[in-house]
């Protein structure tokens, strides 16, 4: 429970901390804070329309956070997310757009399971490398970031070319059905909340789930106590993929009904920060989340009406995750003398 | 397609002219990496050089400012690791993702409201830095082609190269730095004051970091574009674990990056599509990245299975 409020409370002062830094910047502009900050949520909140963009916009953020968070569980610090939304969304743009031949509910399965095992196969390689030997899988998964982007962007502007004047396919065949029109909310979102669900019951309630979880907490004594933490780590890292492969399965079927290139910049990396601000607990990936959505389709309505652009979002967010990741800032300084071990354990919880 | 157009003597300055902004990036992350930190926010520092680089000198006129105060831009991006890393605790993966992305977003953020354009910003205003031409060769012809009309940063990054390695090697400091990464609290027991050479190592690794920012936005190119570093800081780090973070050999690393680009770039002309030419660098770079590290596990269980031998 004392871990819990500490874990509150830092998090609050994160979050005030880089509000204040935020008010700094725009005040730097001579804008005024409040008003800009006012005008973040009632972009995010005022009416169907703006409603409905920062929920389609949290519908991947929750698959891409979680993905990163699962890998970071199973000890792997996954920033290829992005990438795997590029291909995840190109398989199925694939499947849906050529498999004519195919019952149109069955297609959207098929869609589903074409992104999942691209994008499972794509962590593959990183996992693999890692595991195998020792290739930092930060540097791998990021410059596969730009390989997997430019094959989609190839892709879409060559062999699947909807000859349009942007880079982008033909319709699919099957799209996930919208609600809350005219934003680009869709059933996705539902598919995104049980895959989040079940990947957390997953995590926490299944044999699978605790070897990754001591794998990633501390491999050695995973190993000791038989498990495999190389096998273990590769497993995290696709399903790691697959989530991936989802967020842009949704995105494409269902926020687009085609794939429009370069879609998912962005995406892996906020999921990623996401991720990080929540230090990987699932309890709290919904709400930041969440809070990360609401900050992005209201930094939109801020730029319109005031004179703030909408870029102060994203270094606010990046100043936030710099400070969420210092474990000891905000520890008061009386703790701060008794010894390092355990002002550690006060401050990860 | 002639193979005469894409091998021939320009070829060799395209490959040093293309690696030289990764190799200043590969110095950046080999400094911190002999201290055991893995410089993930290379990509951060780098493209925060580049802004500053282009601010300065379109606001002074004046590229030696411009550098400089790009380097000073590229330390603070490192203090805010190293004050993370060091006395707060945070992973380094993360703070590093961290500044990386604070980069991206602060110069997109400054770039508006200082400029007041997105994307793109350049101007006759900003000045280049120069380019060194050396009029008793332009007479030969093969030395000519390869060695005249460098930018000053390229020549400079030879001369950077050899200073750290230098210091890496041959001074008390190096030495110390070293120890400090290889066993740190054996340099700590031996007095040596750990945090104080994580500090220093980062800071001038942020130096150099913002450096390589100066020489791609005022060098190799003269503009700012949002996110204009795409990855040369993490090939940077990749050519490190290549060279194991001895200069010499990472900056070997860079070069065979180089080449693939170079390469890359004159195949583009008999129409290869321009998206699987920009991906060939990134391949190779992991490739060698794999390689690097397979053929270092195989020396390091030959040298054990050899120690069991003995016994």
């Amino acid at each position: 429970m004392k871990d819990r409020k500490v874990y509150v409370v830092k998090w609050v002062l994160t979050v005030l901390f880089a509000l204040v830094i935020g008010a700094v910047l725009i005040l730097m502009i001579h804008e005024n804070p409040i008003d800009a900050y006012v005008a973040l949520v009632r972009g995010a909140f005022g009416g169907n329309l703006k409603l409905g963009t920062t929920l389609s916009n949290f519908t991947p953020l929750l698959l891409t956070s979680a993905a990163f968070a699962i890998a970071a569980k199973g000890g792997a610090f996954n920033v290829g997310v992005e990438g795997e939304v590029f291909l995840g969304g190109l398989a199925a743009a694939y499947v849906g757009i050529y498999w004519t031949w195919c019952p149109k509910p069955l297609l959207i399965v098929l869609c589903f399971a074409a992104a999942i095992l691209v994008s499972a196969a794509w962590a593959f390689i990183a996992a693999f490398l890692k595991v195998k030997w020792g290739v930092n899988e930060v540097c791998v998964t990021i410059l596969m970031n730009s390989v997997a982007q430019y094959i989609a962007s190839y892709c879409v502007s060559g062999p699947m070319s909807a000859g349009k004047a942007n880079s982008q396919s033909p319709d699919t065949l099957v799209t996930l059905p919208k609600i809350m029109k005219p934003s680009t909310l869709n059933t996705g979102i539902f598919i995104a909340i049980v895959v989040f669900i079940l990947v957390w019951f997953m995590l926490q309630k299944t044999t699978l789930g605790y070897k990754i979880r001591s794998t990633g907490t501390n491999p050695a004594h995973a190993e000791y106590a038989g498990m495999k933490p190389g096998r273990i780590t590769i497993i995290a890292m696709m399903i790691s993929g697959a989530l991936g492969g989802i967020a842009g399965c949704i995105q494409v079927l269902g926020a687009y009904g085609y794939y429009l290139d370069n879609f998912a910049t962005g995406l892996g990396s906020n999921g990623m920060l996401i991720a990080l601000i929540a230090r990987s607990n699932f309890a709290a990936l919904p709400f930041v989340s969440f809070f990360v959505a609401v900050l992005k389709s209201g930094a939109m309505g801020m730029q319109q009406s005031t004179g703030v652009p909408k870029s102060i979002v994203d270094t606010l967010t990046a100043v936030f995750i710099c400070v969420a990741c210092m474990e000891m800032l905000f520890i008061f300084k009386k703790k701060k003398k008794s010894g390092k071990s355990e002002v550690k354990q006060g401050g990860e919880s | 397609m002639k193979l005469r157009n894409i091998f021939n003597i320009s070829l060799i300055y395209s490959t040093f002219h293309i690696a030289t902004p990764i190799i200043y990036a590969a110095l950046c992350a080999a400094i911190t990496q002999q201290a055991n930190i893995l410089n993930v926010g290379t990509e951060g520092i780098m493209l925060m050089g580049c802004f500053v680089a282009v601010a300065v000198s379109y606001f002074t006129g004046s590229w030696i400012l411009g550098t400089l105060a790009a380097m000073i831009g590229g330390m603070l991006i490192a203090l805010i690791m190293a004050v993370g890393i060091i006395r707060y605790n945070a992973d380094n993966c993360a703070i590093g993702m961290g500044v990386n992305l604070l980069a991206t977003a602060l110069t997109k953020y400054l770039l508006e409201t200082i400029f007041g354009v997105s994307g793109n910003f350049t101007d006759p205003k900003i000045i280049s830095i120069p380019k060194v031409n050396i009029p008793f060769i332009e007479n030969i012809p093969i030395i000519n082609d390869i060695f005249n009309n460098w930018y000053v940063t390229e020549w400079l990054v030879l001369v950077l190269i050899a200073v750290v390695w230098f210091m890496f090697y041959k001074t008390v400091w190096g030495l110390r730095l070293r120890a400090v990464g290889q066993f740190e609290q054996a340099a700590q027991t031996a007095g040596i004051n750990v945090s104080s050479m994580k500090y220093q190592a980062l800071l001038i690794g942020g130096l150099l970091g913002g450096l390589a920012g100066a020489h791609l936005a005022l060098g190799y190119t003269t503009l700012f574009r949002e996110g204009m570093t795409s990855n040369r800081g993490f090939m940077g780090v990749a050519a490190m674990y290549f060279g194991n973070a001895n200069p010499i050999f990472s900056s070997i690393g860079c070069l065979v990056f180089g080449l693939a680009s170079a390469i890359g770039n004159r195949v583009q002309a008999y129409g290869v599509p321009s998206q699987i030419v920009l991906l060939i660098p990134y391949v190779i770079t992991i490739v060698v990245l794999v390689v690097s590290l397979v053929s270092k596990q195989a020396a390091e269980r030959k040298k054990k299975s050899s120690l069991t031998n003995v016994n």
